[in-house]
């Protein structure tokens, strides 16, 4: 059973549109997991729809409606194809990691080979591409038993656990769990004894190290390529 | 739940979807066209020309995703609704200067439109169809007005406290009362997670 849910403001946020990119993946990824936090964001959905047909109307161009229907036929323009008609790119995931993800994420992590980059004996971070320079989206992976390093955050942290378990200070995070760390907060994520930990983060500004001064400050420190 | 009068808009938009039917398609044109206009300039930030441009996306992009509609999903209104604020996220994505948007990424791939409709999904999503229809002309002004800068233009959370000179934390109270009012599911967290841990 999932403990961990977005706040409601967060959901709020993603089905208006205002959430970015990388946090809208985070909520996405979230809900592969979670039906109850579907079921929110299906009503909110249906909140803007009713919107939708309660504006008033504006009057629109004569032109508008047979100039749409002529391009009806016109081959698909110059638009990019979304990533979902995509196919094939999972390979580039190291096998067991792909078999780890949801399918959902296949689409933003195959698209480039992931570069996992050690942090320490039992933590590494691969980061994920997806155009965007306010957040950082990475992947992360705790070996079984292992500790992060205790940091704290400048700004805002999400993490969704996608397989196996870690536990901090407050509590235990099993696979779906989706927290949110605000700045100021201190923590020491540490996997279960039995399995390694893999997390999919977003990170909206760097986070610090308590106590090592710049030393490993790298731990998500990474510059989205 | 009360019915709407006229045509059956989901009934038209599942046509259009297994017989490529046009006429199905205007009529659904005629009628949504100038709501979603209408929605796109209470947002502001949009032109006239360009709000019947990002119109025209978006009908083309309902035109061909209609086959993947399911109307015991959503009512054609909210799948017109996700639609067209796809259609602008990525409008406002290419016309930022924060972020270089060199990536291909669309905001359909952001959101998961491939869910699964099972008898429950309908169940819900008529019962929120029928509480929304019900309660929203109910709600306080400022629960509305709320609502209506997160969902017509784009506002977050901190964004409408801004505009508005109001604490985050106002805002945020006022969306969890109007959702409470049109009895839709808050998350299961609530505002802070810290109420998981209080339990």
């Amino acid at each position: 059973m999932i403990k961990n849910h977005p706040p409601t403001q967060f959901l709020a946020d993603y089905s208006a549109g205002s959430l970015s990119l990388a946090p809208a993946i985070s909520v996405t990824t979230h809900l592969q997991f979670c039906d109850q936090c579907r079921e929110a964001v299906s009503g909110l959905n249906a909140l803007g729809g009713e919107l939708l047909n309660e504006c008033d109307g504006v009057e629109i161009s004569s032109s508008l409606l047979a100039n749409t229907l002529d391009r009806l036929d016109a081959p698909t323009n110059s638009a990019p194809p979304s990533l979902s008609t995509q196919s094939g790119t999972s390979a580039l995931i190291d096998g067991d990691l792909a078999n780890e993800l949801p399918d959902y994420l296949h689409k933003f992590v195959g698209r480039s080979t992931l570069n996992w980059r050690s942090l320490s004996s039992s933590v590494s971070v691969a980061p994920i591409t997806v155009g965007e320079t306010d957040y950082e989206l990475a992947l992360h992976r705790i070996e079984a038993g292992g500790k992060t390093p205790v940091h704290d955050h400048q700004g805002t942290e999400v993490t969704v656990v996608l397989k196996g378990t870690f536990s901090d200070e407050q509590g235990m995070y099993h696979e779906g769990d989706f927290l949110v760390r605000e700045a100021g907060d201190v923590h020491q994520p540490i996997a279960a004894q039995n399995e390694s930990c893999v997390c999919l983060s977003v990170l909206s500004a760097p986070i610090k190290l308590t106590g090592i001064k710049q030393v490993l400050n790298p731990f998500m420190r990474f510059n989205p390529s | 739940m009360k019915k709407d009068s006229g045509p059956d808009w989901n009934a038209l938009l599942v046509r259009v979807g297994s017989h490529q039917d046009k006429a199905a398609f205007g009529a659904l044109f005629s009628h949504f066209a100038p709501l979603l206009k209408g929605f796109l300039l209470k947002g502001g930030g949009v032109e006239p020309e360009q709000a019947e441009e990002l119109v025209q996306e978006t009908m083309i992009k309902v035109w061909r995703k209609a086959p993947s509609y399911a109307p015991a999903q959503a009512a054609a209104s909210t799948w017109m609704y996700t639609i067209a604020r796809n259609t602008r996220i990525d409008w406002l994505r290419k016309h930022s200067k924060k972020n270089q948007q060199t990536d291909e990424l669309v905001a359909e791939d952001l959101f998961d439109e491939n869910e699964e409709s099972s008898p429950f999904t309908a169940l819900i999503q008529t019962r929120n169809a029928g509480n929304i229809k019900a309660h929203l002309a109910e709600l306080p002004q400022e629960q509305l007005q709320v609502l209506t800068l997160m969902y017509f233009q784009g506002k977050s959370g901190q964004e409408v406290a801004d505009e508005l000179s109001i604490p985050l934390g106002t805002v945020k109270s006022r969306v969890r009362l109007a959702l409470q009012k049109l009895k839709l599911k808050l998350s299961p967290t609530g505002e802070d997670q810290q109420v998981v841990y209080a339990q």
